[in-house]
């Protein structure tokens, strides 16, 4: 024990916990688990299950009526429900793991709502795990979540195209192997990606830059649609990604994960592999290894190959944590390795070059498969370390703090002049601590208070793009919750204040002289930012089924060192790009209103609609007059910042047609205006629409080797984008491209052969092999988007 | 082990995280960018039989953005051929770097191409690259009547694109420059 705890008094020199924590497994109740009885009266009997210190609802708690076969597990908000009852006496078992059973003796003659408060047992080992677990706070904002079979379904993509499953999702895309999710419109510096705790901090001036994380270490990902600036810093004003790692063991034993990836149209593979262990013999330790090895070559469209267009990926982490009752620490490892090649037929040079690109059938070169990537190509790594623990400060109060130190390598080969280094390198090196105390319950408010600060430095070598710069931010934050009956309050208030300091020569502003003495003069520019965020939010709970959520919020942004000081051509876009160092800081004002009709038997839904007013809005504009270079003519764009509005509607519902039959649909809408100028602006997601039906059966077989089976067919309709400015010519080398309908399969089943389970999934995208091009391409001037897919994945759980 | 599961001590750890994440990177960026630039095209033009060497100049020595590049154009003589070279330059460096060698080494995926407009000219090429396919580095012009007009000059870089059917529209740009020209 000594040894031991001699080294984890190192880890907790900088630690905390994962603070949306992770969730239990249970989701919403399907419909036909839906408790029935032999004859319906007609009665409802439900209610929510809590914590009785902190109130946090308790999710995949167990409500049994005694002596009946009736039982009901609790969702996401600590619902449970029982419906069709008859009069009589009733005996309520309530049982969750880490906490002690209550049972309640009830006369129901009827509808009658019961809640219940379950008591910690602290006899119980894990208890602390089990409730970081299932931490869990309601959000007044609209949010999407993906995980389990689904989030396993879309094995293969990354992490922007398996968000486009969430509806108000899409995703900005350079060819087929970049992709950016995009939150109601908004994508880049307005989203934040927080990978395990941590807010991931990479290169984020361009559209091809994917968010360097690998899928496979999530169990869950969550959106939160809209303004969430109070917990999670300045900039989040279009919305946060949370990218939630399975939390570690708590029960002894050790185990494994293969996941085996095969798609079609790139001919990619993926390996990836997790193992897990709990130590009987050390009950506090738990640890875990993951990996993932990716290779794609050539993506198929359905006439042709797109040239240089493979990826590889080798990516791996490791944690490693020590749990006490009172007090945890771990420590978390990841790096992310990609070489992606970028489509040769976008290397174009100057404006002619586009303008010939665009009257080409078919890209030039003509290529074929091959997984060889060829110049030009990026190299990027991504490291993260985040240590972490938390104290226990009384019963329901808790310390916490996070340490995380990222390294971000991005290096660009250029197809031109010597291949042997990058063009262009960039290293990025953040370091970000949080503190966050959670106090007690008082005055049935439940909350917390926070610190955080982040230092940043960013150095480059090769041609200028984007100068060396260090900045400081540091924020304060308090949050709060109040709860009873059927309301629920959220309200929050943060503090931030930011240093840039940016290091660049005059001959790479726009101030150049010609001469080289001045030209050569380091400047030093420096800005200063502070302000305030805040949120306040209701839930109604009208019934067990049935929620209204309103969130009003506001958050703001500082400009990013490229929107001030970007100077230089945007290769693959033709665009000479001007920063703009008199730029001020931009604010979102966001309204949500949510109503959610859940945990039916039936009809379930969800419609969201919203409204984000942005003062100062920052947007790249193109001057009319181009950029003449002795490369010929450049399109030139400038930073320039205006009012505008976000406004949209998110709807998904679904229909049990029958036990085995479910329809579902979604839809999302969303309109962008530039109030200034009084037009809409480009670049927005257009309308997307899709139905699916699915075929569910759970045993199949003899003895059920065939479980949970399903298979399913969708459409997938969007629309031609027609919120555009006039005059759009002038704004972009092509008008937004034809709307598009694309047929969609899944099937899955897990196959059980003696004691081993095997999970297997197919999944078959653009059936109907339709030429099309996407609005939010960047690629669209030059290809198709990719053909007929198929994904074959496998899943092999394995329990040692 | 008590002793670390004090808060105090706790918090004195999240002091020191604080602490440690504070330090500072002093570092400049390197004076010179590291980039192939090519700041300079010329035309050097030589009568046959005998007058005056023509030269014409594209300089832009800043490059892109910033100052205005500067434009020589030229004053051909009537009914003449001239012998042209071109040259692509780094003037940025010292010495200046020739970067027509590169070009030449890379033939194969690399052509100039000679644009008139409004002007009494012709251009043929007169040099091949390994797979007997025009460069355009060397070329004969051969001028009629008197007119002024434009010669636009374009260098295609068209890796395993460059073939007896590619044109000034395959491939990406390298340089792009229009020069003002008179026959007189």
């Amino acid at each position: 024990m000594r040894n031991y705890s001699n080294y984890f008094v190192l880890l907790l020199l900088c630690v905390c916990l994962p603070f949306p924590a992770v969730f239990a497994q249970n989701g919403p109740v399907p419909a036909g688990a839906d408790a029935l009885s032999d004859t319906d009266c007609g009665i409802t009997l439900s209610g929510t299950v809590t914590d009785h210190e902190d109130r946090t609802p308790l999710i995949g708690a167990t409500v049994l009526l005694d002596g009946t076969q009736l039982t009901s597990v609790t969702d996401a908000n600590g619902h449970y429900h029982f419906h069709g009852l008859c009069p009589g006496t009733y005996t309520l078992v309530v049982s969750y793991i880490g906490y002690t059973t209550e049972r309640l003796q009830k006369a129901v003659r009827a509808p009658e709502v019961l809640n219940f408060r379950l008591h910690p047992d602290g006899l119980l080992l894990h208890s602390v795990e089990v409730r970081a677990a299932r931490q869990r706070t309601q959000i007044t904002q609209a949010t999407g979540q993906l995980n389990g079979r689904e989030l396993a379904q879309t094995h293969g993509q990354s992490l922007a195209q398996s968000l486009e499953r969430i509806t108000g999702l899409s995703s900005i895309q350079t060819g087929p192997s970049i992709a950016k999710p995009v939150i109601h419109g908004m994508h880049s510096n307005r989203i934040l990606v927080m990978n395990n705790g941590v807010r991931h901090e990479a290169q984020q001036w361009g559209s091809e830059h994917a968010p360097e994380i690998d899928p496979f270490v999530a169990s869950e990902l969550t959106v939160v649609k809209g303004a969430a600036g109070v917990r999670y810093g300045a900039d989040a004003i279009g919305g946060v990604i949370l990218v939630e790692p399975k939390p570690l063991r708590d029960s002894a034993g050790t185990s494994a994960v293969l996941n085996l990836v095969g798609v079609s149209h790139n001919r990619q593979g993926v390996v990836s592999g997790m193992v897990e262990s709990n130590p009987a013999a050390l009950p506090g330790l738990s640890w875990r290894l993951q990996g993932t090895l990716k290779k794609a070559g050539n993506s198929k469209t359905p006439d042709y190959y797109l040239a240089n267009t493979g990826y590889q990926e080798q990516n791996f982490s490791a944690a490693a944590g020590w749990t006490r009752d009172q007090f945890g620490v771990d420590a978390y490892f990841s790096r992310f390795d990609t070489k992606l090649g970028v489509f040769s037929a976008s290397h174009v040079g100057n404006l002619t070059d586009i303008r010939n690109a665009l009257q080409r059938e078919r890209p030039e070169p003509e290529a074929d498969f091959t997984y060889t990537i060829g110049v030009p190509y990026q190299n990027v790594t991504h490291d993260l370390l985040r240590l972490h623990g938390f104290y226990k400060t009384g019963t329901a109060s808790r310390l916490l703090f996070t340490y995380a130190r990222q390294y971000n390598i991005r290096e660009e080969f250029d197809a031109h002049g010597d291949q042997s280094r990058p063009g262009l390198r960039f290293e990025i090196t953040t370091h970000s601590s949080e503190a966050l105390w959670e106090h007690p319950l008082i005055w049935n408010l439940k909350g917390s208070f926070g610190a955080t600060y982040q230092y940043q430095f960013n150095r480059y070598e090769g041609r200028f793009f984007v100068p060396f710069f260090q900045s400081h931010t540091g924020g304060l934050f308090w949050l709060e919750e109040w709860e009873k009956g059927k309301w629920h309050v959220e309200a929050g208030v943060r503090y931030d204040y930011r240093h840039l300091q940016a290091k660049l020569y005059r001959k790479d502003t726009p101030q150049r002289t010609g001469q080289s003495e001045l030209d050569n003069q380091l400047l030093t520019p420096t800005h200063t930012w502070q302000n305030l965020s805040g949120t306040l939010g209701v839930i109604y709970h009208f019934g067990p089924h049935l929620d209204l959520n309103l969130n009003a919020s506001t958050a703001w942004r500082s400009p990013t060192t490229s929107e001030l000081y970007s100077n230089g051509i945007h290769h693959g876009t033709g665009t000479y790009e001007y920063g703009n160092a008199n730029l001020g800081m931009e604010r979102a004002y966001n309204l949500v209103a949510t109503l959610a009709y859940v945990q039916n038997k039936r009809l379930n839904g969800e419609i969201s609609v919203y409204r984000n007013y942005i003062d100062n809005y920052i947007y790249q504009e193109p001057d009319t007059v181009p950029t003449l270079t002795i490369r010929g003519a450049f399109l030139t764009a400038r930073q320039k910042q205006a009012d505008a509005t976000f406004t949209g509607l998110d709807v998904s519902a679904s229909y049990q047609l029958t036990d085995h039959l479910l329809l579902a649909t979604k839809a999302s809408l969303v309109r962008a205006y530039n109030q200034t100028a009084d037009e809409y602006l480009i670049w927005i997601p257009s309308d997307r629409y899709e139905n699916s039906l699915r075929y569910s059966i759970d045993k199949l077989g003899a003895r059920g080797v065939f479980a949970q089976n399903f298979i399913q067919i969708s459409g997938l309709a969007v629309a031609r984008q027609k919120n555009v400015p006039d005059n759009y010519l002038a704004r972009d080398y092509a008008l937004p491209p034809a709307s598009y309908f694309l047929l969609n399969a899944e099937a899955g089943t897990t196959l059980q052969l003696g004691q081993q389970q095997i999970e297997i999934g197919l999944i078959g995208r653009n059936l109907l092999n339709t030429a099309y091009r996407d609005y939010l391409n960047r690629f669209r001037y030059y290809a198709d988007e990719t053909g007929r897919s198929i994904t074959l994945r496998v899943s092999i759980p394995l329990n040692f | 082990m008590k002793l670390f599961l004090k808060p105090s001590l706790a918090i004195l750890f999240a002091a020191t995280v604080f602490m440690s994440t504070s330090c500072s990177d002093d570092e400049d960026p390197a004076p010179v960018n590291e980039e192939e630039l090519i700041t300079t095209l010329k035309l050097t033009m030589v009568p046959q039989g005998g007058g005056a060497t023509v030269t014409a100049s594209y300089r832009d020595l800043d490059g892109d953005g910033g100052a205005n590049p500067v434009i020589t154009g030229a004053q051909l003589a009537a009914n003449k051929v001239y012998d042209v070279t071109v040259q692509v330059l780094d003037e940025s460096k010292s010495p200046a770097e020739d970067i027509t060698e590169e070009v030449e080494e890379e033939g194969d995926e690399h052509q100039f191409f000679y644009v008139p407009s409004g002007v009494n000219l012709t251009v043929a090429y007169n040099d091949t690259d390994r797979n007997n396919r025009p460069i355009g580095i060397k070329t004969r012009m051969t001028t009629t009547t008197a007119s002024t007009g434009n010669l636009k000059v374009v260098l295609k870089h068209q890796p395993a694109l460059k073939s007896a059917t590619s044109t000034i529209n395959t491939g990406e740009t390298d340089v792009e420059v229009t020069f003002p020209v008179t026959i007189q």
